[in-house]
């Protein structure tokens, strides 16, 4: 904008930032980094002047594991073969259908080398630089300020060869930007602790209260763990529990009777042909997906509590059969907190708890391979516990609600009576449903903006609905309150935003 | 969760009170769009009825079918409503600087009303397109880091667009957190 005077005028065409000396930008762009920066903290900033010329004295670029392009060769192999049916190949003939896979799977492990040897990370002041790409160089970098979650997963190729994939969570990317695939696990581990301690906000990594304190889970399990926990253990969900909250579900407690209806089918029939048994068998895998997905997905489902920097906090969830996975998020990241509690958990007392992340799709998008877990399964006392923790002023059992006004029964016969507001002290909590109760808690500090709706119905009976709008997930919203309640709830959300923000400031 | 208090129960901390006489959003100084902001949206659905006029008669004429006629009509209906509703829908437009957050209300059938802070923001955007620039329109909007906000003035002067600009980005400046 300002150009200086001395250089008369030439306006942005020659932009030649070496002589003109601007005096408002602080980090001048030129001067090549100080000599000493041997890694640790003080780089703080100045931007890194042309992508491709690394030439300060920052880090070596790391590659990734050797062996990583052999897997993801596998991976996409995988996809292809899926792509491929079956009965094409047959048509084809196995001789041929076989030296296309074997070309396939070559072209792809070369495909993955070129990659491999292209692909190079390393950590720079408070930042991580990735670059990537043959053709088209990218080199990404990545605040580590603005960390969401950092993810250490294991799929089950990765478990045999003792390898491990570092996924990074920044907000404003609906996928992960930053999947470091593959490291070894230590190296995983190592760059993980590092990471996680670099994104806290002030620059105390050295002064940590946990060095190096033995992981101090008890392990009773036979399960082939990676032991990448470090911290206070918190709590861990039992097998058996996880196993039985499935069978809980409608799909398990309804198959029976589908089978049975079925196998009454076929004996009046009288004939068992065995493709309609085959589909009947597909149809039974197709329905239990979902419930064994989940138990191989939460399987052996451990929390822990962590140190991020200094005071901050972070919880740290390990989880997995098949594919291990190791989730670290910092407390102050989460945006919400959704609890559960399915009809036919009632009986056991039981819910689900789920939290959302900026960057990270939320609850209620349908997808079980997202990592949102904050407890697959847990009893009142152990789910009240962990609500506590993860959400300062979020207490399951002290949560005190408001209902909607009575009049609301005509638009809401079942549900009205679930539909409540609570503005506790720290969290706005919002409850609802029926068969499956949920309650969601947005703290006022994570709250974007906050929107009262009044449809043409809602008002005749002089309703409106106030939406609670957050960066991950869907938000909570509270839908037809008394319209004097809902400006006054908009007001009093607004004005605690601005209390919670003065004092974090 | 079984223990639901009485109605009135968010407002506890006695911050808000219900005044039923003056709700709480009329209390607040709300500043207007530009009337010329009529005429933009007239423009705007006249160009619109023309295009689907223009397909319904073209299809009629090659058709022959009844439908398109009622099409047409209906069309008709709809447009002369609008622009019956246009005005009142420009007047329902307003926003409201407060000390920390922008209000912005509008809608006539739907009515919204959205509460953004400051301190949310991420960025601003002020656009014209040729009809707005034709009346000397802009349009502000502000961004959080949700998706679902939504925090849009139409209809503004461009100096007041710029105005609203810049005190919207000094006052995000000033720390802008919440993620």
């Amino acid at each position: 904008m300002t150009h200086e005077p001395s250089t008369t005028d030439q306006p942005a065409a020659t932009d030649q930032p070496s002589t003109t000396e601007p005096p408002a930008t602080s980090a001048a762009p030129v001067p090549p980094e100080p000599p000493e920066t041997q890694g640790p903290p003080e780089t703080q900033g100045p931007p890194v002047t042309g992508a491709e010329a690394p030439a300060e004295a920052v880090p070596p670029r790391q590659r990734l594991h050797p062996l990583s392009p052999l897997l993801n060769g596998a991976r996409s192999l995988v996809v292809i073969v899926g792509a491929i049916s079956l009965s094409q190949a047959s048509s084809f003939g196995w001789e041929r259908f076989a030296i296309l896979l074997v070309v396939i799977a070559v072209g792809a492990v070369v495909f993955s080398l070129i990659n491999w040897w292209n692909t190079g990370y390393h950590i720079v002041g408070r930042e991580l630089r990735i670059h990537d790409g043959l053709i088209w160089r990218r080199t990404r970098a990545i605040p580590l300020e603005r960390l969401q979650t950092v993810e250490v997963r294991r799929p089950l190729l990765a478990q045999l060869t003792g390898l491990a994939e570092l996924r990074l969570e920044v907000v404003g990317g609906g996928k992960t930007e930053a999947p470091l695939a593959f490291l070894t696990v230590a190296d995983a581990e190592a760059l993980r602790e590092r990471l996680v301690r670099l994104s806290g906000d002030v620059q105390t990594h050295d002064q940590l209260p946990f060095a190096g304190t033995p992981p101090a889970v008890e392990s009773a399990e036979s399960y082939p763990r990676n032991d990448l926990d470090l911290g206070f253990p918190l709590h861990t969900v039992r097998n058996a529990d996880l196993v039985l909250s499935q069978v809980l579900t409608p799909q398990t407690l309804l198959l029976p009777l589908g089978v049975a209806s079925v196998l009454v089918q076929f004996s009046f029939a009288g004939d068992f042909n065995p493709i309609a048994i085959f589909s009947t068998l597909a149809a039974v895998g197709g329905v239990m997906l979902a419930p064994a997905r989940r138990v191989l997905n939460d399987w052996s489902f451990r929390l822990a509590d962590v140190p991020i920097s200094g005071e901050g906090r972070g919880l740290r969830m390990a989880y997995g059969l098949l594919e291990t996975r190791n989730q670290t998020v910092p407390l102050h990241r989460l945006q919400a907190v959704t609890v559960t509690w399915p009809l036919l958990w009632r009986a056991k007392r039981w819910m689900r708890v789920r939290f959302s992340v900026a960057g990270v799709a939320g609850p209620g998008d349908g997808n079980e391979q997202q990592s949102d877990r904050l407890l697959p399964v847990g009893d009142a006392e152990t789910g009240r516990r962990l609500t506590v923790l993860a959400m300062p002023g979020l207490d399951l059992a002290a949560v005190r609600v408001a209902g909607p006004p009575p009049r609301v029964r005509w638009l809401h016969p079942f549900a009205w009576s679930r539909m409540g507001v609570g503005l506790n002290r720290t969290v706005f909590t919002v409850t609802k449903g029926v068969l499956t109760r949920e309650l969601v808690a947005v703290p006022y500090t994570r709250i974007q903006s906050v929107r009262v709706v009044q449809g043409p119905i809602q008002r005749r009976m002089r309703l409106a609905t106030v939406h609670v709008d957050t960066v991950g997930g869907a938000g909570a919203e509270a839908p037809d309150r008394d319209v004097h309640e809902a400006w006054a709830l908009a007001a009093a959300l607004s004005a605690r935003v601005h209390a919670a923000q003065a004092a974090t400031m | 969760m079984d223990a639901v208090t009485e109605t009135p129960a968010p407002l506890d901390s006695g911050e808000v009170r219900i005044d039923p006489l003056s709700p709480w959003p009329d209390t607040v100084e709300w500043k207007p769009v530009s009337h010329d902001l009529i005429w933009v949206e007239l423009v705007r659905l006249a160009i619109w009825l023309v295009i689907l006029m223009g397909a319904l008669v073209v299809g009629w004429v090659l058709a022959d079918h009844w439908l398109f006629g009622a099409g047409v009509g209906l069309v008709l209906l709809f447009g002369l409503w609008r622009a019956i509703v246009i005005g009142r829908a420009v007047r329902a437009w307003g926003y409201a600087e407060r000390d920390r957050d922008l209000l912005v209300r509008h809608g006539l059938l739907v009515r919204r009303l959205s509460i953004v802070p400051y301190a949310r923001m991420q960025f601003v955007d002020v656009t014209a397109g040729p009809l707005e620039r034709s009346f000397d329109l802009a349009t502000v909007q502000l961004h959080t880091a949700a998706a679902a906000s939504d925090a849009k003035v139409p209809g503004l002067r461009p100096a007041e667009a710029s105005r609203l600009r810049d005190r919207l980005t000094a006052l995000g400046a000033d720390r802008a957190e919440g993620l």
